[in-house]
């Protein structure tokens, strides 16, 4: 079996139910990657979405829904449910959401990010399984399919999330 | 020779600035220049005839119509813009493969400066008022001192990188540990290739607009400042020191900027900066 790299970019999702398929987002700033897995239909799927709430642009939104969390996250988790996965079994992880150094919080499009998805998954009664969020810190989040297995690497490691 | 004496002394081993770009930013300060002066500059050097055929014919630079011909490129953009779309492709030739300092590849140096570009003037476009002269081409080559200053951040990395990461300014941790960062070397670089003086400006000032003296035009270094901040944040270019960067609260405030105001040019700019790295970028 051979293992095939997807590469999700900045503003986009991708779902797949390929075993020998890997996951992968690089370079999350203040964007968020949320990662989900079925182990038992084992379909896994990624978003790298760049801003909280797409009323900044429903244009961008209606052409782009991965951009934003609001239009994006639902969206990852009708693709999954669209291939046959059930919510009480997904596996939920979140990764980005970094800032710079900003002692006034003038700049905060990461925790922005957080906010929304955060409040987002309460009210649909979502878990997080495990999450590496905030800091001055660039990550790079890969999900294995066939087994849900996920890391982030950052500062040079790369480490089980 | 101290470390930062020896990191400016290689700036003159760079190669020369292409020459039809540096006549370009000559004809500028030339009013009497018009089309029939640059399209002599340009004819002569096919590369760069063929850079600004692509890149002019790009929705960024050309929303309506398709110049065909160098005549109406030149035309179309005018005299500022084709110096502007002449330095991007000048920019892109001289950079190497990999930044060895900044654990940087070709391709996301370029995307970092396209990125920089483009945001500086979506920026602008969103605050109102003047737009700065030269403004996309100083957003194009703020980062231009990291050509020189790669080699020698990479031989002093593991310390630059544990101040950087206990919270300091990735640039004021080069500085602390080289004698000089990679914006006053990318000063000395813009004199030495005799470019326009707000390229000099932004390269030197980005990282610290609040020390920028009277003679450089505040709102073109804060734009740039501003712009680098949104392209880091986003990960675009990610480099070493990851996002280990100050935001200058003052620019902010000088700008009018808040986080909405970013927001709205990060979502409408993002479409411009994929399709210009890609247009610019063959350039190399």
């Amino acid at each position: 079996m051979r293992l095939t790299a997807l590469t999700v970019e900045i503003s986009d999702m991708k779902v797949s139910s390929n075993p020998a398929d890997m996951l992968i987002t690089y370079a999350l700033g203040s964007c968020i990657a949320v990662i989900v897995h079925d182990p038992v239909r084992k379909v896994g799927g990624m978003i790298h979405y760049m801003l909280p709430l797409s009323e900044i642009s429903p244009e961008k939104a209606q052409e782009k829904p991965a951009m934003f969390a609001d239009t994006g996250i639902p969206e990852l988790f009708r693709s999954m449910y669209g291939m046959g996965c059930d919510k009480k079994n997904l596996v939920v992880k979140v990764a980005g959401g970094g800032a710079l150094y900003d002692d006034k919080g003038l700049f905060n499009i990461g925790k922005r990010n957080y906010t929304v998805l955060r409040k987002m998954f309460w009210k649909a009664g979502v878990m997080i399984s495990a999450e590496d969020v905030g800091g001055a810190k660039s990550r790079t989040a890969r999900l294995w399919v066939g087994d849900g297995r996920c890391t982030i690497a950052c500062q040079g490691q790369e480490v089980e999330l | 020779m101290s470390a930062s004496a020896e990191i400016l002394s290689h700036v003159n081993r760079l190669p020369a600035f292409p020459a039809s770009a540096a006549r370009l930013a000559a004809l500028l300060d030339d009013e009497r220049a018009g089309a029939p002066e640059v399209e002599k500059v340009i004819r002569p050097d096919p590369a760069l005839t063929a850079s600004l055929l692509r890149i002019a014919a790009s929705a960024y630079f050309s929303p309506r119509n398709r110049p065909e011909t160098v005549r109406q490129a030149v035309t179309l953009l005018g005299v500022k813009r084709t110096f502007e779309v002449a330095s991007g492709a000048a920019l892109a030739s001289m950079i190497p493969a990999r930044l060895p300092g900044y654990d940087l590849e070709a391709r996301a140096f370029w995307l970092h400066c396209v990125a920089v570009a483009v945001f500086s003037e979506r920026l602008a476009k969103e605050i109102g008022g003047r737009s700065p002269d030269l403004l996309f081409t100083a957003g194009l080559l703020h980062d231009i001192g990291k050509l020189v200053i790669s080699a020698f951040v990479q031989r002093e990395s593991p310390s630059i990188l544990l101040k950087a990461r206990a919270g300091m300014d990735f640039s004021a941790a080069e500085r602390e540990v080289l004698g000089v960062d990679h914006a006053e070397v990318g000063a000395h670089v813009a004199a030495t290739w005799h470019l326009p003086e707000p390229v000099a400006w932004a390269a030197r000032w980005h990282h610290r607009p609040a020390s920028a003296p009277q003679i450089a035009d505040r709102s073109l270094v804060d734009l740039v400042h501003a712009a680098d901040v949104l392209a880091i944040s986003l990960g675009m270019g990610t480099d070493t020191g990851e996002l280990a960067r100050s935001v200058d609260s003052e620019a902010w405030a000088r700008l009018g900027l808040n986080v909405r105001r970013m927001e709205a040019v990060a979502s409408e700019g993002l479409q411009s900066v994929k399709e210009l790295a890609a247009a610019l970028g063959e350039a190399k």
